[in-house]
């Protein structure tokens, strides 16, 4: 035990000094949420409709009263540049409202008349735009019409025959479900990343640097050896995973979740429960990224072999994300972890029986991989690469 | 004391070592000599149990290294070849982990720490990082690291390879040292000068078993030549005869 505790001090300091391992942890766990927030932003920026939408309007003369409305719920004509209140979006001005020109005409003899949009629809920034556009023209619509059966002595009722209506029964939490899933996602992906550059460092590299085996020639116990790795590799996974929950907490500040309809905010419960679940997972790929690396021969080589292994938890973690795959995956590594931390963030209960098998199954294949890793730096192939 | 009975070792097609036989006393320098490919490094992995014979046994201070490595383990430092440094450790961290490692508490750790870099003349380097060493600190570290917990068994491999003058002389003084405090010293090389000025005892080795054993004098007269350069010639060459 004190042998292990001397190992595990002597690769945490090692660790600490070696800057390409400290930097693989920090940059993605600082950095993802960070860069998310910031597309998150740039997107909303992209799409939605701006609060005062200015648009051209061609023949207005002929439609004072439809103009007005139109001013009334913040759409307006757009010739002037300037505008008070709010940044002009340019590009909205690149839809064209066309009163007809007999639009008066028609219009005062209760006849149909004739608007037309013109818009390039396959811009995506101006889809919101010209649908909010639409929604009012057609609720203009309909009050004229309502007036008009009134004037004719008919309620308006009579041509409304149905009234639906919508009630959302999700939980708010549960709106950006979807957006959670993959933010719990790259959460436990953190785990993975942090670790790895250490994991290679401290086998493979250990190895091409011959001090393997001056290690092993020395009176300790190999499991002493493989546990003191082990550990401090997860030390680094879980330091990468508090990280970026807190980065998380950071980049939701700028979040526009408002603008989006959602309201997404991880409670310190929350982020307790993902420290929680997070150490088997940090424990077993601490243990599945050193087991690979101690089987190749170079710092290069374990860096191909595991690029190609952490395609399994990502693999596990989107059909989780994505809710497809067999019942099972609840009760595997990351995937179990992952189904769990949603319902958590849906509001529900954590399912208990669950995840208390995934985290049993976590552990029990970082129990058989260090196993594995005991036996392999007792048979002379592995420690010389024969 | 180091006993090495019928030694046999094969890795992969090639029989490393062939009924190796040899000893190498308390209190003096045991070189093993041979070309390159004889089975010295080899035979020097066997004894710290990294390889695992097909036949034969190894025993440190009687205690046989198969069946129990970690006491045996402990009895011996090991000069490795090569050095195995921790590029980001200072030689103080480097020496006092490994003789922590070597079963020693944390306290006496640190204080033969500061005693083998004394001895060694290494305080100025003690606190840097070894990362940019010249081969000689590199060599005074690595040697601090396999003398620190006082081994009463030190092995050294091919010890002198790439060293200047300066470096040379102290480990040579410091082997000398050993020895008259009784140290068993076993060194693996393949540079004659060295283990003429070196060896009381020397193993001669070719291809995987020990062709002649003696002082280096011994091994002159047996071979009937005047140095030892050309007597190692000889008795590699005539391998048989000497077997016989």
């Amino acid at each position: 035990m004190s042998q292990l505790w001397v190992i595990l001090k002597k690769e945490l300091k090692d660790a600490l000094r070696d800057r390409r391992s400290v930097m693989a942890a920090l940059s993605y766990s600082i950095g993802t949420p960070l860069i998310m927030a910031l597309v998150f932003m740039a997107m909303i920026d992209k799409y939605a409709s701006p609060k005062t939408l200015y648009i051209n309007i061609e023949g207005g003369a002929q439609a004072q009263e439809l103009i007005d409305y139109l001013a009334s719920k913040d759409i307006k004509q757009g010739g002037d540049a300037t505008v008070e209140g709010g940044k002009q979006d340019a590009s909205s001005k690149d839809i064209l409202l066309r009163v007809d020109q007999r639009f008066s005409q028609n219009y005062s003899q209760g006849q149909v008349a004739t608007v037309t949009i013109i818009a390039d629809l396959s811009n995506e920034r101006l889809k919101s735009s010209v649908s909010r556009l639409r929604q009012q023209l057609r609720s203009y619509g309909s009050e004229v019409a309502a007036i008009r059966l009134l004037a004719r002595g008919v309620s308006p009722e009579v041509v409304r025959p149905l009234d639906v209506q919508m009630q959302d029964m999700a939980k708010a939490e549960a709106k950006g479900a979807f957006l959670v899933g993959i933010f719990i996602f790259i959460m436990i992906y953190a785990v993975f990343i942090s670790g790895m550059n250490l994991s290679i460092d401290t086998s493979a590299g250990e190895r091409e640097r011959n001090s393997l085996a001056l290690m092993l020639s020395l009176p300790l116990r190999v499991s002493d050896l493989v546990l003191a790795k082990v550990l401090a590799v997860s030390c680094f996974a879980m330091a990468g995973l508090v990280l970026i929950n807190i980065s998380f907490l950071l980049a939701f500040q700028f979040m526009p979740w408002h603008e989006m309809g959602l309201d997404i905010n991880f409670s310190p419960q929350f982020q307790a429960t993902v420290l929680l679940l997070g150490l088997p997972i940090a424990l077993m790929a601490a243990a599945l990224q050193l087991c690979v690396s101690f089987m190749a021969k170079t710092f290069k080589e374990a860096q191909s072999y595991l690029t190609l292994v952490l395609m399994a938890p990502m693999g596990l973690a989107m059909a989780a994300g994505y809710d497809i795959g067999p019942d099972m995956l609840q009760w595997l590594p990351v995937s179990g972890q992952q189904k769990a931390l949603m319902e958590l963030v849906k509001g529900n209960e954590l399912p208990l029986q669950p995840t208390l098998i995934a985290t049993g199954v976590t552990l029990s294949i970082c129990a058989v991989l260090v196993a594995a890793m005991v036996h392999m730096l007792k048979r002379e192939k592995t420690v010389f690469a024969l | 004391m180091i006993e090495v009975n019928a030694l046999s070792k094969k890795i992969g097609d090639v029989q490393a070592l062939n009924d190796l036989s040899f000893s190498a006393q308390n209190g003096k320098i045991t070189g093993l000599l041979g070309p390159n490919g004889a089975g010295k490094t080899t035979c020097l992995r066997t004894l710290f149990n990294l390889l695992t014979p097909d036949q034969g046994t190894a025993l440190i201070d009687g205690i046989d290294v198969s069946d129990n490595p970690m006491a045996a383990k402990q009895k011996m430092g090991l000069f490795p070849d090569p050095f195995g440094l921790y590029e980001r450790l200072s030689p103080e961290e480097y020496i006092s982990y490994f003789a922590q490692l070597s079963g020693m508490d944390k306290k006496s750790a640190h204080l033969a720490t500061q005693d083998v870099i004394q001895r060694l003349h290494m305080q100025d380097i003690a606190k840097r990082r070894c990362k940019g060493f010249s081969q000689g600190q590199r060599m005074k570290t690595a040697l601090a690291q396999a003398i620190v917990h006082r081994p009463n068994n030190l092995i050294l491999d091919e010890p002198t390879r790439g060293l200047d003058v300066m470096s040379t002389r102290t480990l040579r003084q410091l082997l000398l040292d050993l020895k008259a405090q009784g140290h068993c010293i076993l060194f693996s090389s393949h540079v004659m000068q060295e283990v003429s000025a070196l060896c009381d005892e020397v193993v001669l080795m070719s291809q995987g078993r020990a062709v002649a054993h003696g002082s280096p004098e011994q091994l002159c007269q047996l071979a009937g030549k005047k140095n030892l350069e050309d007597a190692f010639i000889e008795l590699i060459g005539s391998d048989e005869g000497i077997a016989a």
